[in-house]
């Protein structure tokens, strides 16, 4: 059991305090770990990086080996790295780049050390934050209440087929489509068989998180010419398993829901703003007066929540 | 005399609550809770005798193990209203989420807009009559009662039924596995407008399908269950 949800705002806001109190009311879904996708006023050039590093104690020379990786692709810092300052051996850093030639390529690159230093988010506006714990301790430790933007998701884990660590928490990145990243709430039963054949096609898993196979699974078809609205009725016919994700990029977010209908998902729409979780509950953390909610508790639903679509 | 009695849930805690709905129960025939704010597991075990009013929408099991009190919800449920209850009375005047109704064993749910998936699964008795539509696997493995539904009904309509009846005047999707149409006598038709009438629902005009289990999947398409005995 996880919990998982999206808000989108019809203008630049607080983007990162709501999602916070959506997962806040849905934190006995799960504490293990949370995280936030954030999307953020977009940059003009360059690109915003999150990663998260496993030994402080090394944080200088995982810098510098980054750093070494991305001027060999043509790219630098523009600003320099900020990091938590939190008494953990892991550590969370923000960096601001140039863009690298070849983004793909890039990442390749940088995942070779990613046991020492994981990038978890690239995008113009997308800023992944995930740590262990429920969603007030994580908020305050990376401050996502001050958070600003459109848009954004949010998970609540509770960790069942792999272990409770900070880099195996959602949201995953769909490496290496850059501002694309989902959220996940149930199991995927043939994981090793979509991971193999992944692999097989040269895709590198960072985690043994099955959610991590549908950020993986939806950037593949994507790469092969497939529309967000594709890909996603597409997973529900390839993907084996009880499922309710959303994904988002900068345009707003899809879901896809399963065969079997196992994992809630309510929504509501109201005042030129969006708002989805697993339970209603939440949304009236937001809504807390009236509002009309819709349950999609049907099999096989999929769809797109776009930004310029909501009705004021 | 007893005047209606009001209790706030707001952000208490939902133990807290539930205490004071039990205790109120005992001086009060009727009870309003207000600000809900679709939170889970309210009025769990409510006794005969009372009637409990929930403003505004609830989340998950509200109503359920419920043993005769009259439950009013104005909006909408979440998931599993009225789990588990064995009797009373359960309206919900919007939406009712997935598997409302789910292993009852006696008493009524009244669900005034849709259904979701599972209505009533695995239920043992009591009757859930919708006035809208049901959603996939309505009545999945009941073992006993009626779902009766005014609107249509979803994919895989009572799959893998047992000696549950689901009973459908609007379009059907799919019947589920072992799931089969049956022309309804007019007693048992009778028997269903018993159900509705005390709702005001009754339609003689009404074109039901009354589905029950083929019975092919009972003990292994076997009614000899000593065949199937591994030792």
């Amino acid at each position: 059991m996880c919990g998982i949800a999206g808000r989108i705002l019809g203008k630049v806001g607080d983007v990162g305090t709501d999602l916070v109190e959506l997962m806040d009311a849905q934190a006995h879904r799960g504490s293990d770990s949370t995280g936030f996708a954030i999307y953020g006023i977009p940059r003009e050039s360059g690109f915003i990086v999150r990663a998260m590093g496993f030994e402080r104690a090394k944080l200088g020379q995982d810098l510098d080996d980054f750093h070494y990786i991305l001027k060999e692709h043509g790219a630098d810092f523009l600003e320099n790295p900020t990091w938590d300052n939190s008494g953990d051996k892991h550590y969370s850093v923000r960096m601001v780049i140039s863009e690298p030639g070849d983004l793909a390529r890039w990442t390749r690159e940088a995942d070779t050390i990613c046991h020492r230093l994981e990038v978890q988010s690239v995008g113009k506006s997308l800023e992944i934050i995930k740590d262990d714990g429920d969603a007030r301790t994580v908020a305050e430790k990376h401050g996502v209440r001050g958070m600003i933007g459109t848009h954004g998701l949010g998970h609540a884990r509770l960790a069942t087929e792999s272990a409770v660590r900070p880099n195996a928490s959602h949201p995953f990145w769909a490496r290496p489509f850059a501002d694309v990243a989902i959220v996940h709430n149930g199991q995927i039963t043939d994981y090793y068989n979509w991971r193999q054949r992944l692999e097989r096609q040269g895709y590198r898993f960072l985690t043994q998180n099955d959610s991590e196979l549908i950020a993986v699974w939806v950037s593949d078809q994507m790469s092969k010419g497939m529309t967000l609205q594709e890909a996603l009725d597409h997973s529900i016919k390839q993907i084996d398993g009880v499922f309710t994700y959303m994904i988002a990029d900068t345009n707003g977010i899809g879901f896809a829901k399963d065969r079997f209908a196992i994992k809630p998902l309510a929504t509501v729409q109201q005042d030129g703003a969006f708002c989805a979780a697993t339970e209603e509950q939440a949304l009236r953390r937001v809504y807390p007066g009236r509002a009309k909610i819709i349950n999609y508790d049907g099999p096989a639903k999929t769809g797109i929540w776009g930004r310029g679509e909501l009705a004021a | 005399m007893s005047s209606r009695y009001v209790i706030e849930v707001g952000n208490r805690h939902i133990k807290d609550v539930n205490e004071e709905i039990q205790a109120a129960a005992k001086a009060h025939h009727s009870l309003l809770v207000r600000n809900t704010l679709s939170r889970h597991n309210l009025g769990i075990g409510l006794p005969k005798g009372v009637d409990v009013a929930f403003e505004g929408s609830v989340g998950y099991y509200c109503g359920g193990l419920n043993t005769g009190a009259i439950v009013t919800v104005e909006d909408d449920a979440g998931w599993g209203t009225g789990e588990g209850m064995d009797a009373g009375h359960i309206t919900i005047g919007g939406y009712a989420g997935m598997s409302a109704g789910a292993a009852m064993r006696g008493g009524t749910i009244h669900v005034r807009g849709d259904a979701g998936p599972r209505i009533g699964v695995a239920m043992k008795g009591g009757n859930i009559i919708v006035e809208g539509k049901i959603g996939s696997q309505a009545g999945f493995m009941a073992h006993a009662g009626k779902i009766i539904a005014l609107g249509g009904a979803g994919a895989s309509c009572a799959d893998a039924l047992w000696q549950g009846e689901v009973w459908v005047a609007g379009e059907i999707e799919s019947l589920g596995v072992d799931a089969v149409v049956k022309e309804p006598t007019a007693e048992q038709v009778a028997e269903v407008d018993a159900i509705l009438e005390p709702l005001g629902l009754v339609d003689s005009a009404r074109n039901w399908r009354r589905i029950v289990s083929g019975q092919r999947l009972w003990y292994f398409e076997s009614r000899d269950a000593n065949a199937w005995l591994m030792i």
